[in-house]
């Protein structure tokens, strides 16, 4: 970088090393950690999808586990379903946390500070138990079920979890519901940004609340939109807890994740380590595809 | 104040350092096992039975699930870390050679250290890999079905009605019974996916052939296993609960008449003391037009491993052979309470057995128990048990969505085949 300094600040250049130097030195420790816990497994993660075997006895296999793949139906179902989660889930998730954020925004809206605690909050529970709580309220025998049953909308309890459009939905509802309030808090903190009196302005020339939002609001939080879109698209393609703990991939696979998958080739069946890596290594591949596209579209500069 | 209190912190840094020191004496064995009703049970009797033995010796009994003990087994050997091991373990029969095969040199040789021949031999070939063995046989799975017996009266039938029967009749049965009181005759786990082990064994066959390779396209048995699961599904009788807590809480709470589980589940039906008396035990229902099929069949069953990797494996294996492996007094303790019914062959001569169990209206369930056992179909557990059974538990569910059974299993066959490919 001090190479392309112009001559006349030649004498500068000492300094301007020196504080290279020291800037180097204060990132060294964060640059250290991501290569430690960062790529090197990545690394290894990428020499394991190599190799064939089960357990730990490990042997090398080329590109062959990335070619089988291919002819894995349950891989295939997953990163269908997994694109489903995705297609259907963000925009309407990111839809609703945009539309909270700029109510919750109006300045003569009265208890804001509760709407806002209250709409964020699930995102302090753990995924692992906000998942059990909605696969108890959706049980045969949960509240759904019985709240219906009372009401006489129906006259059998409804197998919400093991019927396969409506285990995907409430997969959706828990995820919805899950992180809704996480993503309206960067849209809220991006609102601040705005001055209030380009609303005020906008007013004044007559333009509606719709107007307001769509001319207004959406370009002018563009790149929060942007980075909560990577953001959420690189979460739903990794979906696991919610989908491990309510529906454990079923029935007959049609919740399965590619992360749910990866964890039934480790840990659950007879573990094959190898092709595992290489199904991780293809989440890795769309998440960088994905945002690459997202970047393109969404940020002209 | 701040110097107060870091003194006060040093001095109890060093009092714990001190009482580490002073407690090193005592050698601590841990062990990972999941059943409160049963196996910790039995295991914490066992720790009572060897304190008098080897006083400096302290057994500490961890919860930990099933299906967590071998994911934390297989994440501890992948990395390497296996500092977080117990030094016991306790392990499904059906994940046997899964194990020993994928992970070799991670369990203690007992070979020598434990006295086989007083085990079923059955028992003992699940953790036997490459001529040694590496488990001391626990629990006998012996699947039996406990029915209330009050339920059936009010339907007007007795257990006699329901032994030695067949599907069909059971699902005549358990129609009239929820006619009759409402009541659905038989409770399990979403997707009935124990009936898919349980039934193929009854008739001897299971999903592999002489070689390991999958059998379940076009074999008869499953096929007549499926369709039987369905009949009896789609006829209302079966209470499907979402999972074991609920499934335990339905058979204690008389949401159903039945279950037909492996007999370990015992334990837990006797939680229930105001059902006492109102059960029964007998045998399971038989596939209908299938030759070779019987009343009899396993589910489960585990047996104790000790890690290779444990410093004190050597104190853990005769921790075992002297209690699990070495005596009958502690068998008979274990079995009234429990119903750990062993495969540890001298107990079974014990009274404790003979005896009158009260919670079954005076039945000699573990006599009647040991006599189903010793009938049970021997099958060759393999490899891939649990993935077999989950592609079969994948077509179960699209054949009961409608699905065409014979390429369904097919399906399942590629499935499995696909999944032994490397």
């Amino acid at each position: 970088m001090t190479t392309t300094q112009p001559k006349p600040l030649r004498k500068s250049k000492g300094l301007m090393h020196h504080i290279n130097r020291v800037g180097w030195l204060f990132i060294l420790p964060a640059v250290a950690l991501i290569l430690v816990l960062c790529f090197y497994p990545m690394i290894e993660a990428f020499i394991l999808s190599l190799q064939k075997g089960k357990g730990n006895n490990l042997s090398w296999n080329g590109l062959n586990n990335y070619t089988r793949l291919f002819k894995d139906k349950v891989y295939l179902q997953a990163v269908q379903n997994t694109f489903f989660y995705l297609i259907i889930q963000v925009p309407i998730m990111l839809g609703i946390a945009l539309l909270l954020a700029s109510m919750l925004n109006d300045k003569t809206l009265r208890f804001k500070g509760i709407f806002r605690t209250l709409i964020f909050l699930p995102c302090a529970t753990s995924l692992v138990s906000c998942s059990i709580i909605f696969k108890q309220l959706f049980s045969p025998s949960g509240l759904v079920n019985t709240l219906l049953l009372t009401w006489g909308w129906i006259s059998e309890p409804y197998p919400f979890l093991t019927e396969a459009t409506s285990a995907r939905i409430i997969i959706i509802v828990t995820m919805l519901w899950r992180w809704t309030g996480y993503n309206m808090i960067f849209y809220l903190a991006g609102l601040q940004n705005i001055d209030y009196q380009v609303y005020e302005a906008a007013r004044i020339d007559g333009a509606s609340a719709v107007q307001q939002f769509t001319k207004i609001t959406v370009p002018l939080l563009k790149p929060i939109i942007l980075m909560t879109t990577v953001l959420s698209t690189n979460g739903t393609l990794q979906l696991f807890d919610e989908v491990r703990n309510m529906t454990n991939g079923g029935p007959n696979n049609a919740t399965t994740t590619i992360s749910t998958y990866i964890y039934k080739l480790s840990f659950e069946q007879v573990p094959q380590f190898g092709y595992a890596s290489a199904l991780a290594y293809t989440i890795f591949i769309m998440v960088a595809i994905l945002a690459l596209i997202q970047m393109k579209v969404g940020d002209k500069q | 104040m701040k110097k107060f209190l870091s003194v006060l912190l040093t001095v109890v840094l060093l009092a714990s350092f001190a009482a580490v020191a002073g407690a090193e004496e005592k050698t601590t064995i841990t062990v990972w096992c999941w059943d409160p009703a049963f196996n910790i049970y039995a295991m914490n009797e066992a720790a009572k039975v060897y304190a008098q033995i080897n006083p400096d010796v302290e057994i500490e009994v961890i919860e930990v699930a099933s299906n967590d003990c071998e994911t934390r087994q297989t994440a501890a050997f992948i990395s390497g870390q296996m500092d977080d091991l117990p030094d016991i373990v306790l392990m499904q029969d059906n994940s046997g050679q899964k194990f020993l095969s994928t992970y070799p040199g991670m369990y203690y040789d007992l070979t020598d250290k434990i006295d086989y021949s007083n085990f079923a031999d059955f028992k003992v070939n699940y953790f036997v890999s490459e001529g040694r063995n590496y488990a001391v046989p626990f629990d006998n799975g012996c699947a039996a079905m406990f029915i209330r017996t009050d339920i059936l009266e009010e339907a007007g039938y007795t257990l006699a009605d329901v032994t030695d029967i067949t599907w069909s009749r059971f699902i005549e049965i358990g129609k009239d019974v929820k006619e009759k009181t409402g009541v659905p005759i038989l409770t399990c786990e979403m997707g009935l996916a124990d009936f898919l082990m349980m039934i193929p064994q009854s008739a001897g066959t299971w999903y592999f052939d002489e070689e390991g390779n999958p059998n379940i396209a076009g074999n008869e048995v499953l096929k007549a296993t499926l369709e039987t699961i369905k009949q009896m599904a789609d006829a209302g009788i079966v209470y499907e609960a979402v999972d074991w807590a609920e499934y335990i809480s339905t058979l204690n709470t008389g949401k159903a008449a039945s279950t037909i589980q492996g007999c370990w589940i015992l334990g837990s039906v006797v939680l229930a003391e105001d059902q006492a008396g109102k059960w029964g035990v007998t045998n399971i229902p038989r596939l209908d037009n299938i030759e070779g099929a019987t009343n009899y069949s396993n589910q489960g069953g585990s047996s104790w491993l000790v890690l290779a990797n444990s410093e004190n494996a050597e104190i853990a294996a005769d921790f075992l052979n002297q209690t699990f492996a070495g005596s009958t007094e502690f068998y008979q303790t274990i079995l009234k309470s429990s119903g750990a019914i062993a495969t540890y062959l001298p107990a079974a001569e014990g009274e404790a057995y003979a005896a009158p169990h009260e919670f079954f209206g005076g039945q000699a369930v573990f006599a009647d128990i040991m006599e189903f056992s010793a009938q049970i179909p021997k099958v060759e557990l393999r490899l891939y048990n649990y993935e077999a059974r989950d592609a079969l538990r994948d077509a179960l569910q699209a054949y009961r969505d409608g699905g065409d059974l014979d390429s369904l299993m097919q399906e399942a066959q590629d499935t499995v085949e696909f999944l032994m490919m490397e």
